[in-house]
């Protein structure tokens, strides 16, 4: 076969390929998009309250859910990450101890969710006596997404030029005025950017949380130690219980909804991030 | 530099207590998986003092009312899944890198590679529940079957697996020196000669570790194969036949599990533990392989 | 004018990074009040030598210092002598121009700030004293709150000029302060250190030898022998000494290979 030949072949192949990729995409977002959309933004359904047997139940207390989890994991996750972050891009060396720290935050990233469910369950749930709580869900999220909180927060912090740090420690700033002062804030669109991006993985998570926070409340939680029930998790529960009658229209609806989150969340990240280029790029003129 | 540290602290040195805050920060990582070990290892002890190795890992009869705990079906269910999963999601990711690296226009770059981070992105709740009222039928349809199964689970798991493949295949085509594709391309090759003889030669080592991090995707996957597998628990090499994965079986039991039962799918995450060190193991091993070339 | 006397004497100063030997046994005096330059081929070590003038050399992990470099009397390379509060008395302007993402006033009051100086009105009047101090207030006091990145490149050095002097240091140190900027610029900071003089023993690194001998009064000269070696100083003395008539051949042949 002539290279010439050989070569369309394999950009066709490719092409083709690359196709069916975004094919599987919108597949599915069209799917569950057209089976749903229509009860996902029925007010009666994401403002309406859950029914446990009869049909015609919303998802409010879910939403709540998934949203108060998120809030709460980020409280949990941010300060240790951004710290973790500080300390692994401004002061590591190379050593046996940084090498542990890599290799636990590889293994980390790698774990099936559901262990870290186990987990969760049996030292917030049974061992510190919480029970099913939105707490014991963002401990547990946190420590989840703690490899890749801290991988795009040092990121950010590695991109902000040595030669600031070097002009702040010449005038007489010590190695944490010049993090506190320079560094950080150089760095803060980065670190917003990274963490808007784990609130969708957070909101989307399923595994971890159904053995740790709950599958059905019928309020909407307030006690961060109570009970709660992410729309991710109540999804599975309704599909699996079926005890509703309607339970496939919730389905549809919950799983359109929490798409539609999930795309929003990645929208609003994507353009944070670009906001953040620009302004890097130009530079803020806020006066005459 | 620990001395020079403990020294600072002494002279209580405000700048030493910071950094000792921030590396105490940074070990938690080490904490957090050390303590999961821990505490999983604990709870699936009385599984092995009480049931025993043989009884579990060498007996494919699950049946927890009548006492038996074996679940080689399980593994031999993540095993196969995930088998079937990354021969489909492999090239199928490698090839979507390349295609975006060399083949695609300008302007459609960007929004493939945003395409697959967004699937990415989708909850495995989502996906799963595409793949009920999707694929099962599908299935069915085509094979004369209940729709649920090995293969439905390993396409779930194709649609889990491929974002992770995709993205880190594009890393690593991307790190390749242009001078290398230039040079073949200065010499008269096609595309295809500079993919095929220079750029997955390059690409090699970061291709394998893109496809073993799908494979971690693919092994720890719970809640999307659970609504598309069946859930049974017999053992079975057929593709069209329900069975279970390790992770599958512990999300159905756990709520009514106690005791031993309790124990044995805390042994079943063990299993699952010791699979991702293997995985990360394995990728350390063939990033090391490339220093030593090199 | 009469000097008082030498601010800082550098003696016997060798410096290592991790194992390699970076310049060996550099012996210098700075005199108080005057410019001194350090000049020598690309890769002579004379940004190490002064970098180590502020400790800068401290920030790179593996860095270790022979020899003593001596301020006002005191050795500051001794154990238990506080380096930060030495880069208070000896500043720093880099080669490329760095100011801080911030605006103009921050940039100028972050060395004050850190002094503990909290009042608006005091910050306000070292923020003015020193910008005009660096020949840029006029240019700029319309516009304080503009982000100091949005100036031109030598406006932005000599903000940096200013950055240094609103923390009143006593020397300042510049590191090839105009090879990142235009001629006319150039121009404008070569004025401004002849008029800093009067006030700061400054040192200044370029390898531009027409600037050394247009604004030094003393020049130091730095050589690495072979490819390997470590940088020594070969020659120091009075400027137009060293430009007309040096001593060493090695010397003459930098010197006249530029000029001619």
């Amino acid at each position: 076969m002539s290279a010439r030949k050989a070569d369309r072949i394999a950009t066709f192949v490719f092409t083709l390929l690359g196709f069916i990729s975004i094919g599987i995409l919108l597949f599915i977002i069209l799917e569950v998009l057209g089976r749903g959309l229509l009860t996902a933004i029925n007010p009666k359904f994401f403002l309406g309250k859950p029914e446990a047997m009869n049909p015609g139940g919303g998802i409010l207390p879910m939403i709540v859910s998934s949203l108060y989890l998120a809030v709460l994991t980020l409280i949990v996750a941010l300060p240790i990450s951004v710290g973790a972050a500080i300390y692994m891009a401004e002061f590591a060396r190379k050593g046996r101890l940084v090498s542990s720290i890599r290799f636990s935050l590889d293994s980390l990233a790698t774990l099936p969710s559901i262990v870290f469910g186990l987990f969760g369950m049996t030292l917030f749930v049974v061992y510190f006596r919480w029970g099913m709580a939105l707490m014991a869900g963002a401990f547990t999220l946190a420590l989840l997404n703690l490899p890749i909180l801290l991988r795009s927060t040092e990121e950010a912090i590695k991109l902000v030029p040595q030669t600031y740090r070097e002009a702040s420690m010449s005038l007489g700033a010590s190695r944490w005025t010049t993090i506190r002062q320079i560094v950080i804030p150089s760095a803060m669109p980065g670190i917003i950017t990274a963490t808007i991006l784990p609130i969708g993985r957070i909101m989307g998570e399923s595994a971890a949380i159904v053995l740790t926070v709950g599958t059905f409340i019928r309020n909407i939680p307030v006690n961060p130690f109570s009970m709660g029930a992410p729309l991710a998790g109540y999804i599975w529960f309704a599909q699996s219980e079926g005890l509703t009658p309607d339970y496939r229209k919730i389905v549809n609806g919950g799983a359109a909804f929490l798409l539609l989150l999930v795309l929003v969340v990645y929208f609003l990240a994507r353009y944070a991030g670009r906001k953040y280029q620009e302004k890097k790029l130009m530079g803020a003129r806020d006066g005459k | 530099m620990r001395e020079s540290l403990a020294r600072s602290l002494i002279k209580g040195d405000k700048e030493a207590y910071m950094k000792l805050l921030l590396l105490a920060c940074a070990s938690l990582s080490i904490l957090g998986i050390l303590l999961i070990f821990l505490f999983i290892t604990r709870e699936s002890i009385p599984a092995f003092v009480h049931i025993g190795f043989k009884n579990m890992f060498l007996s494919a009869h699950w049946s927890p009312i009548t006492g038996h705990f074996g679940m080689v079906g399980f593994i031999v269910g993540t095993l196969f899944t995930t088998v079937i999963a990354i021969v489909i999601s492999a090239p199928l990711g490698i090839g979507t890198a390349l295609y975006i690296d060399q083949i695609a226009p300008e302007w459609l770059r960007t929004p493939v590679r945003r395409g697959v981070e967004l699937l990415a992105g989708i909850p495995s709740i989502v996906i799963g529940w595409f793949g009920l009222i999707t694929l099962v039928p599908i299935v069915a349809r085509i094979t004369n079957t209940s729709g649920y199964g090995i293969l439905t689970a390993s396409l779930v798991l194709v649609v889990m697996a491929l974002p992770t493949i995709t993205t880190l295949s594009a890393e690593t085509l991307k790190s390749i020196p242009q001078e290398l594709k230039e040079g073949s391309a200065a010499m008269g090759a096609t595309r295809w000669q500079t993919m095929y003889r220079v750029m997955l030669p390059a690409a090699r080592e970061g291709l394998m570790v893109a496809t073993i991090l799908g494979m971690g995707r693919a092994i720890g996957e719970t809640m999307a194969v659970q609504m598309v597998i069946g859930g049974a628990r017999q053992l079975t090499v057929n593709p069209f036949q329900p069975t279970s994965t390790l992770t599958t079986r512990i999300l159905t039991e756990m709520g009514e599990a106690t005791g031993d039962w309790r124990s044995a799918l805390f042994a079943m995450a063990l299993v699952l533990l010791l699979l991702s060190m293997i995985l990360i193991i394995s990728i350390r091993l063939v990033s090391r392989q490339r220093r030593v070339a090199a | 004018m009469v000097s008082d006397g030498n601010k800082m004497e550098i003696k016997n100063l060798t410096m290592y990074y991790g194992d390699f030997k970076a310049i060996e046994d550099i012996s210098l005096d700075i005199p108080s009040r005057r410019i001194t330059a350090m000049i020598g081929p690309s890769g002579c070590g004379k940004s190490t030598l002064l970098r180590c003038l502020n400790r800068m050399n401290d920030l790179i992990y593996g860095t270790r210092v022979e020899g003593e470099a001596i301020l006002d009397g005191e050795n500051m390379y001794q154990s238990g002598y506080d380096a930060i509060a030495l880069r208070r008395r000896v500043g720093m302007v880099f080669q490329r121009p760095n100011p801080f993402p911030k605006s103009i006033y921050e940039n100028v009051a972050y060395g004050p700030r850190l002094g503990g100086i909290k009042k608006k009105e005091e910050l306000d009047s070292i923020v003015e004293e020193s910008l005009k101090k660096a020949a840029l207030w006029e240019e700029v006091k319309g516009n304080l709150r503009e982000l100091g990145l949005n100036l031109s490149g030598g406006q932005q050095q000599r903000l940096c000029i200013a950055r240094v002097i609103a923390v009143q240091p006593e020397v300042i140190l510049f590191d090839e302060p105009c090879s990142a900027i235009d001629p006319v610029a150039t121009q404008l900071i070569e004025d401004l250190m002849a008029e800093l003089k009067k006030n700061y023993t400054m040192v200044i690194v370029t390898h531009n030898m027409q600037q050394a001998a247009r604004v030094s009064d003393y020049t130091a000269f730095m050589l690495v022998q072979e490819q390997g070696e470590p940088g020594r100083l070969i020659e120091c003395g009075d400027t137009n000494s060293i430009f007309t008539n040096p001593t060493d051949e090695r010397t003459e042949r930098y010197i006249t290979g530029r000029f001619g």
